[in-house]
């Protein structure tokens, strides 16, 4: 279980969030103007990516605002945590390594535990 | 010969008890774990092997044990449980395991002899016909024949959950766990010590490698030591508590026996699980010994050397006064002076290393001592039957057999990286000690003594005092002495060479699972070169000792089968629990009535009272349908019910719907965008049935809108949905729009609801609420008024969800059941029934009203249920507008809302059955039969007498009046079914608005 910094309430159990998904995809404003497959691109398409994500989260359980994080999907390292409001980072300054808590390879599966 | 006392230097008290073993009385010291009272009464044979059901003993002295599994038997009957860790108490009763009828004689042990059938892959190759043999045959049979323990009565929690936020968390009381407590003693840290024995110590406890510490003894030092813990203001201890999982942050899970040595109390927990998160964690959970393959290894009386060295000094029993030692490495010199110390005289001393290795020193004082020594020997095997009798000792080529009925093996150490895996810290291979050692940590973690492949003693104190550096605090230095010149060294030995004797000669790789060495080389030879493939082929390392003992030993063999280093075959990944963990300690306190809250309405009483049957509708307990009588079934009740309320009236508890409260400058612009409907030129003091959909277009819930003016609304919910359309609210207020100056606010619990309807309501709530004009003119459909009554406001609308004339009184709990009691005090002469959430469905299905999830499936529109009279077409947006244009929702042939009626009035429609064109199935089917759709709703309406349903038709608007089949459970013919419109009753809205 992870350690998540509510930016209202401090740090608290994993368990107190729930995630939201993809951050900073905002909802068109004149959706009568967007053909099907600019509007199902919002509706249906969100980015997964391995390594430096950008992503919502509500603190459910506790004060129940939204915030965003970002955090590192091959380590689950919350790298960053700000109010919705604010700037989000400049993805440059995280050091995307696509490294996994095992050391696991770029390509490939397994779960390496041995360093080589 | 036989087992000695050694009580007077260890850790057992004088205090006799007596327990019994499969039926046997024995008896031992309070203190003794099942393991160490049963060798103290010489019983070394205590279970039969998991497959081959071949007889095992005592193999170790602690959580690795492979085969001391036992059956508790008081105690709820608790299976699986080491006899090497449950500690005896007056009374305790026990039996071995997987035998059957009795230990001595088992019947299934001819598996052994049939073993060349039971080789690696055995189940996946054997039981795969003929069809149904799996279930009827091949499984019960496994399962009585393999298998462990039998499973407890019944489910029982005696555990509770405890949290602990600490600084630092040291993971094993040991030598250098006590070293790194006593640097912490008095600081600014808040520290937590985890034992999993009940007394701290370690390896000074376990062994006599240590002599003095600081010139003192090493029991001396420990309570000194713990006496300045707990003198302390800033550290804990946990004894009895083994770590079982070390997750992601700093997480810990530890698992804490409160009854070690003790009856379960009733009244008192029996487990606590401590859940931990640390800023460091610092990891001396020290080392665990492996042993040796070699041909019958596996037989009683063979043992780990630093087990046989715990019982002498932790447990003060010497199993075998002389038992002969057979090592690879330089650990087993302690275990041999401390029986030469104690007066006893090893068979003989069987060591792989050769001369330089073993040391000129040590080889004298196995001269002086007579002791009959082999160098650059290994065993072949042993013999016996049941317990060991003749050891064959290969020297040269030759082989020399010896009498010993005790075999002590040691075959190296292996740091206990499991933890530090599971923290997804680096492992790498260590050529020198011939194992794995902790290399990268991955969170916050430290490695102290032997974990870190530390065995050195005398200098552990060193090691901690540089990696503890960064946390500033003071440095140790001790004085320590050891028993013996502390040099480790080893010679790599996995598995000894051996003849083939008969079939029931066997080297076993995992005791637990019953895996052979070779196993592994067929397993290899079938193709499974991947050590992770291997594992699950050959089961090695998945019992539940998790191949504690021998895992790195596979490695060994594997890579010597595959030509390759170990570090290149790698290691199986390490996942938690580190140990078995009762189910009864994750379940905690969250059991029964406790493992969800019970939501109930203020009704909840009377409609016991008055025979409710209850439905569990999310967190809440709907009355069902009211029994008139006893013997009143579903069926009859909920018939009564719907008829009473069409010629009547009846009454609901409706409150558990939700209830939702919105408020703000932008109140009505918020709702515009969250429902479908259009709210601005909506009367104040009026209601509206209303739609909210995803952005998808898919309607996720719906309600009643009461509108009191532009800057306040009260909406109703789904009774399950509440919550998530609070909380849909707040994210679209917070994220998308968080210039609108709007409140939302769940009111579900402020106000009881309760829903009268039938031609008498207006007629019962006149004379209930007196002052209040229900006439049709001043109080016509879908309005609503707020009035005092009973000292208190209530609000009373105008709705329906029965088709019939009806009312939504909402009022605060606390007034709630007087009004209830009220309603039907006057409501008597009427014989207003109370009706529940079954009838309620039916009295909707007739008027064609839909029910979110049961009609709707999150794949349904608006459009999809004729509901375009709904959508506010106008405005600019809602959430779920643009897609109700798209092209997939835009289709024809989409499901569409239709009602069903069988041709045959007789005949019932299940819920759930598929639409067809066709009346049976085609003899041979060729092309699949079409799916139209299914049956969403099907009751038998009493005020219609037959059978009603809705279906979910592709294209169903254009095939009214058309001839179709549903399938039916009974029989093969499907019931042939007329396509007509939903609404049955009142399509023309009469007693709705009158």
């Amino acid at each position: 279980m992870i350690l998540i910094n509510c930016p209202y309430c401090g740090e608290r159990d994993q368990s107190e969030f729930s995630n939201g998904g993809e951050a900073h995809v905002a909802r068109p404003e004149n959706s009568e103007n967007l053909n099907d497959k600019e509007w199902g691109k919002y509706v249906f398409y969100r980015d997964n990516p391995k390594g430096i994500f950008y992503e919502r989260w509500v603190h459910t359980h506790g004060c129940r605002k939204w915030f965003n994080a970002v955090r590192n999907t091959s380590t689950d390292e919350i790298l960053k945590i700000y109010k919705l409001g604010d700037n989000p980072p400049n993805k440059e300054s995280f050091s995307n390594t696509l490294k996994t808590p095992s050391g696991e390879p770029k390509v490939g599966s397994g779960n390496f535990t041995v360093k080589k | 010969m036989g087992a000695k006392d050694n009580k007077k230097s260890s850790y057992i008290s004088n205090k006799e008890i007596s327990f019994k073993f499969d039926g046997k009385k024995y008896h031992g010291y309070e203190g003794d774990t099942i393991a160490s009272a049963l060798l103290r009464n010489n019983v070394r044979f205590v279970a039969r092997s998991f497959k081959y059901h071949r007889p095992r003993g005592i193999y170790t002295c602690g959580i690795e044990e492979p085969n001391g599994i036992v059956q508790i038997l008081n105690e709820h009957n608790e299976p699986n449980t080491r006899a090497t860790v449950k500690q005896i108490y007056e009374g305790l009763k026990v039996s071995s395991q997987n035998r059957w009828p009795s230990l001595n004689i088992d019947i299934a042990s001819i598996n052994n002899l049939l073993s060349p059938m039971f080789s690696a892959g055995f189940y996946y190759k054997t039981f795969m016909g003929p069809k149904g043999f799996w279930k009827r045959i091949y499984e019960p049979i496994i399962r009585r024949t393999a298998g462990l323990g039998k499973p407890p009565r019944e489910f029982r929690s005696k555990s509770i959950h405890q949290n602990h936020n600490v600084d630092i968390v040291i993971v094993g009381g040991g030598l250098s766990g006590l070293i790194a407590a006593r640097k912490l003693i008095d600081t600014q840290y808040d520290v937590l010590i985890l034992e999993q024995d009940s007394f701290l110590g370690g390896v000074l406890k376990n062994s006599n490698k240590v002599k003095k510490i600081n010139n003192k003894e090493p029991k001396e030092w420990i309570k000194e030591t713990e006496k300045l813990i707990q003198a302390s203001k800033n550290i804990k201890v946990l004894k009895n508590s083994l770590v079982t999982s070390y997750n992601f942050t700093n997480h810990l899970i530890a698992s804490e026996d409160k009854c070690a040595g003790k009856k379960i109390d009733e009244n008192k927990s029996e487990l606590t699980l401590h859940k931990i998160r640390t800023t460091h964690t610092i990891l001396a959970n020290g080392h665990i010994e492996r042993f040796i393959s070699f041909r019958n290894n596996d037989l009683p009386g063979v043992m780990l050397a630093s087990s046989f060295e715990k019982y002498i000094h932790r447990y003060g029993v010497v199993p075998e006064t002389n038992p002969a030692i057979f090592t690879n490495n330089s650990t087993t010199a302690t275990l041999l002076k401390s029986l030469i110390d104690l007066g006893h005289k090893p068979a003989a001393y069987i060591d792989a290393r050769n001369k330089e290795k073993i040391g000129r020193k040590f080889l004298n004082y196995l001269e002086k001592n007579n002791i009959p020594t082999y160098i650059n020997a290994e065993v072949e095997g042993c013999d016996g039957n049941k317990k060991i009798k003749t050891i064959s000792i290969r020297k040269s080529n030759k082989i020399i057999k010896i009498k010993s009925s005790m075999l002590c093996v040691s075959g190296g150490l292996n740091p206990d990286i499991h933890l530090f895996t599971q923290s997804k810290g680096l492992v790498k291979w260590d050529d020198k000690l011939v194992t794995f050692k902790p290399d990268v940590p991955f969170q916050n973690t430290i490695t102290l003594g032997s974990v870190s492949g530390n065995y050195n003693y005398e200098k552990t104190f060193e090691e901690i005092n540089k990696k503890l550096s960064f946390l500033k605090v003071k440095n140790i230095n001790l004085k320590i002495e050891l028993s013996d010149i502390n040099n480790f060294n080893i010679k790599e030995l996995w598995e000894t060479k051996h003849e083939k004797k008969s079939n029931w000669s066997k080297s076993f790789i995992d005791l637990h699972n019953d895996v052979t060495t070779k196993d592994l080389k067929q397993a290899v030879k079938e193709g499974f070169d991947r050590i992770e493939h291997l594992k699950r082929f050959t089961t090695n390392s998945m019992g539940t000792d998790q191949g504690k003992i021998s895992s790195i030993n596979s490695l060994g063999i594997v890579s010597k089968i595959l030509k390759k280093k170990i570090s290149e075959v790698g290691t199986t990944t390490y996942r938690p629990p580190y140990a078995p963990l009762s189910f009864s300690a994750i379940a905690g306190r969250n059991t029964y009535e406790f493992y969800d809250p019970q939501r109930k309405t203020p009704i909840h009483n009377w409609h016991i009272d008055n025979k409710a049957v209850f439905e569990d509708v999310g967190q809440w307990k709907r009355p069902w349908y009211f029994k008139k009588f006893e013997m009143e079934s579903m069926h009859l009740a909920v018939q009564r019910e719907s008829e009473q309320t069409r010629k009547t009236a009846g009454i609901l508890d409706g409150s558990t719907l939700g209830k939702i409260e919105i408020k703000g400058k932008d109140a009505l612009e918020f709702m515009n965008l969250m429902y479908t409907n259009a709210f601005t030129k909506m009367k104040p003091m009026t209601s509206r049935y209303a739609l909210m959909l995803g952005e998808d277009g898919m309607i996720k819930d719906d309600g009643i809108v009461c509108k009191f003016d532009d800057k306040h609304f009260i909406v109703t919910t789904t009774s399950g949905g509440a919550p998530k359309v609070l909380a849909d609210m707040e994210e679209y207020l917070q994220t998308e729009w968080p210039h609108l100056q709007v409140y939302v606010n769940s009111i579900t619990e402020q106000f009881s609801t309760f829903n009268i309807s039938g031609p008498k309501s207006r007629d019962i709530v006149s004379k209930v609420f007196t002052d209040v004009d229900f006439s049709n003119e001043n109080f016509p459909f879908m309005t609503f008024k707020v009035f005092d009554y009973m000292d208190t406001k209530v609000r009373i609308m105008r709705a329906s969800f029965t088709g019939e004339l009806g009312y939504e009184i909402y009022i605060t709990p606390n007034k709630a059941l007087e009004l209830w009691k009220k309603i039907f005090h006057f409501g008597k002469a009427y014989d207003l029934v109370p009706y529940g959430t079954e009838t309620m469905h039916l009295l909707r299905a007739e008027k064609g009203y839909v029910v979110i999830g049961q009609e709707t499936d999150g794949t349904v529109t608006p459009l999809d249920l004729n509901f375009n009279w709904m959508i506010g077409k106008k405005k600019k947006d809602f959430i779920g507008k643009r897609s109700l244009t798209r092209s997939d929702t835009s289709r024809d042939d989409r499901k569409q809302l239709v009602g069903i009626i069988p041709l045959d009035k007789s005949e019932f429609i299940e819920e759930g059955q598929h639409v067809v064109e066709c009346e049976r199935l085609p003899k041979r089917i060729t092309t699949p039969v079409e799916y139209l759709g299914h049956v969403s709703s099907s009751y038998h309406s009493p005020n219609l007498n037959h059978c009603i349903a809705m279906a979910m038709i592709k294209g169903g608007n254009k095939l009214m009046g058309s001839k179709l089949f549903v399938s039916s459970t009974y029989g093969t013919k499907n019931i042939p079914v007329e396509v007509v419109s939903p609404i049955f009753i009142d399509p023309e809205n009469k007693r709705l608005v009158s």
